[in-house]
């Protein structure tokens, strides 16, 4: 898993937009997460069969992707950021710069929620942790979302989080 | 009630008589020590409560992982601590994903229970929503558009706006503005998903994209403030039994500068020639039954004063009468004909006796009566009026 991407279903996506911005700009305010996500979320929901409603769906998911690379990412490069469309499913690409050695966190933290206890180990950090560790956001996303998650690391040291959401079967 | 600052856009308020702790708006903190003062009052209100504590999440609109745990941390170990608690969760059934994320709560604690709030909202409604419904709706909106067409202007829409339309029903109001007026957006809400589902067919079928049509509360509703230039909301503030409440929505998401816009009945006031007096009584009946279901069909002449009290300025009010003579009687007959259906099921249902049902039904037949007589005279009368958010 992980970097191993099937071409064939990568091709039948679709994409609908592209957005980057230099890390530096973006870890100078946290808002730029909220921001970020209900304005993308507004726009790439507006042919949605419930626009407001699969707008605010997604706009949670991918701001809680943005507080990953906010709380996990370093200044040096750009915040990447693609989102696609296959069917009833969006696909969102988020690439950003993180310390050397932090992959391998990534890598644990995106195999856990392919696992079959995902949902045990969800329910067992919200039970006990006072915050959210980054584990327990992805998983978080796999349990409440849906969501497929895959790295990719081709572009070290930056790291390219995959996430599928199909989040319009959800709000239809 | 706690405001958090402003770059949180939430609120937190807790009601001791109902034991009522609720949640509202967009919850995104960096850290817990952003939303300290709400967890503390989360705290102090299990603290207050003895039994049960209602937390009332169903105008959440967003919440952060941060946020979230930190606010079960405190319910789950209030739980832990006191075994005569208990916590009962409230969703909405628009927020598609608190109930998600919430539900898990009843799985981690026995104490704790998630309940999905969805219809029911005001004693009328499983009659306004049932699909039965829909064919007079749609009849109703093409005979009062002949008339709303040139009076939308004035109260003013126009092309290029951001507009919405509140209890859009099955959208066919959105269509003909969409195509008359070119709004540049319009968002048309509703809480029947029968006649969402009816009004996104009719919207393909005659090609017209861009309406976002979408479920939702309109008493309590996902989208943001100060976001349309005209809200709409026609025929529908007369069925709610908190009318204020909803236009108090419709305050909050038109920008400053924008109007409101609203249509209702006078009901008691529908008449005919001939046949007046049966007509005349059973207008009147109907108004009485409907004030038992909560709904003031006489809301009409009091806009002006509803659109005061919630805020408005620049107040225009004026009325329009819908008649057999407008178009096609048939039409007008027909939608007689299902409110006679519809208001005979309603008055059945009160208790009304047989005797009763028969003479009511016969004011609205004497009324097709009158629409579709040749020499005959029948009229709807409507009230539109609209007020300006003062910027
Ligand atoms: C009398 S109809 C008017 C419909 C439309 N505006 C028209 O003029 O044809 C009232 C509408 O309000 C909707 N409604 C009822 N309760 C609602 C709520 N809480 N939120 C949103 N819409 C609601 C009903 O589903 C119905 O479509």
């Amino acid at each position: 898993m992980g970097a191993s991407v099937n071409e064939t279903t990568e091709t039948a996506f679709e994409p609908l937009l592209q957005f980057d911005m230099e890390m530096e700009i973006f870890l100078s305010d946290w808002q730029h997460c909220d921001h970020v996500s209900s304005y993308l979320a507004r726009m790439i929901s507006h042919n949605r069969t419930d626009p407001v409603r699969h707008s605010n769906f997604f706009s949670s998911a991918l701001n809680e992707l943005l507080e990953v690379s906010f709380r996990g990412g370093t200044t040096d490069g750009k915040i990447g950021l693609s989102i696609y469309r296959q069917g009833g499913t969006e696909r969102v690409q988020l690439s950003f710069p993180c310390p050397p050695g932090q992959a391998r966190f990534y890598r644990e933290a995106v195999s856990k929620t392919r696992e079959s206890d995902a949902q045990a180990r969800y329910l067992d950090a919200i039970s006990n942790d006072l915050a959210p560790s980054r584990e327990s956001v992805l998983l978080d996303l796999a349990v409440n979302y849906d969501a497929r998650l895959r790295l990719d690391e081709r572009e070290a040291p930056a790291i390219t989080l995959i996430v599928d959401l199909p989040l319009e079967g959800m709000v239809s | 009630m706690i405001t958090a600052g402003l770059t949180q856009r939430f609120k937190v308020a807790f009601d001791p008589n109902s034991q009522i702790f609720s949640l509202a708006g967009t919850i995104r903190p960096r850290s817990i020590d952003e939303i300290a003062e709400s967890i503390h009052a989360l705290r102090e209100a299990i603290d207050a409560v003895r039994g049960v504590l209602y937390i009332d999440v169903k105008r959440l609109i967003q919440m952060n992982n941060t946020a979230f745990q930190a606010f079960i941390r405190v319910a789950l170990d209030a739980c832990r601590e006191r075994s005569d608690l208990r916590l009962i969760i409230i969703t909405s059934s628009v927020v598609g994903w608190t109930t998600r994320m919430f539900r898990h709560l009843s799985t981690i604690e026995p104490q704790i229970s998630v309940e999905v709030y969805d219809s029911m909202f005001y004693p009328g409604q499983s009659f306004v929503e049932d699909t039965s419904f829909i064919p007079i709706l749609r009849a109703q909106t093409k005979m009062t558009w002949r008339h709303e067409r040139t009076i939308l202007p004035r109260h003013g829409m126009r092309p290029g706006i951001a507009m919405a339309d509140i209890c859009c029903g099955i959208g066919d109001f959105a269509v003909l503005a969409q195509k008359e007026f070119q709004p540049a957006r319009i968002v048309a809400l509703d809480h029947s998903r029968a006649s969402l589902a009816y009004a996104r067919t009719v919207a393909a079928d005659f090609g017209v994209t861009g309406i976002e049509y979408t479920f939702g509360d309109a008493s309590e509703m996902l989208l943001e403030d100060n976001q349309f230039d005209f809200v709409t909301c026609r025929h529908s503030l007369q069925i709610f039994n908190q009318p204020e409440l909803l236009l108090k929505e419709l305050y909050r998401i038109v920008k400053p500068g924008g109007r409101v816009y609203i249509t209702n009945e006078k009901n008691s006031h529908c008449l005919g020639e001939p046949r007046a007096q049966s007509i005349q009584w059973t207008y009147n009946e109907l108004a009485r039954l409907l004030s038992h279901f909560e709904m003031d069909v006489e809301l009409g002449p009091k806009s002006r004063r509803y659109l005061a009290d919630a805020g408005f300025d620049d107040i225009l009010v004026e009325s329009f009468m819908v008649t057999n003579l407008d178009g096609d009687p048939q039409d007008f007959a027909d939608v007689i004909a299902g409110w006679e259906k519809m208001f005979a099921a309603m008055a059945t249902r009160h208790g009304e006796t047989p005797e009763f049902i028969d003479r009511f039904r016969q004011g609205f037949r004497d009324h097709i009566f009158a629409a579709l007589h040749p020499k005959g005279y029948a009229g709807w009368p409507i009230w539109a009026a609209s007020g300006r958010k003062p910027l």
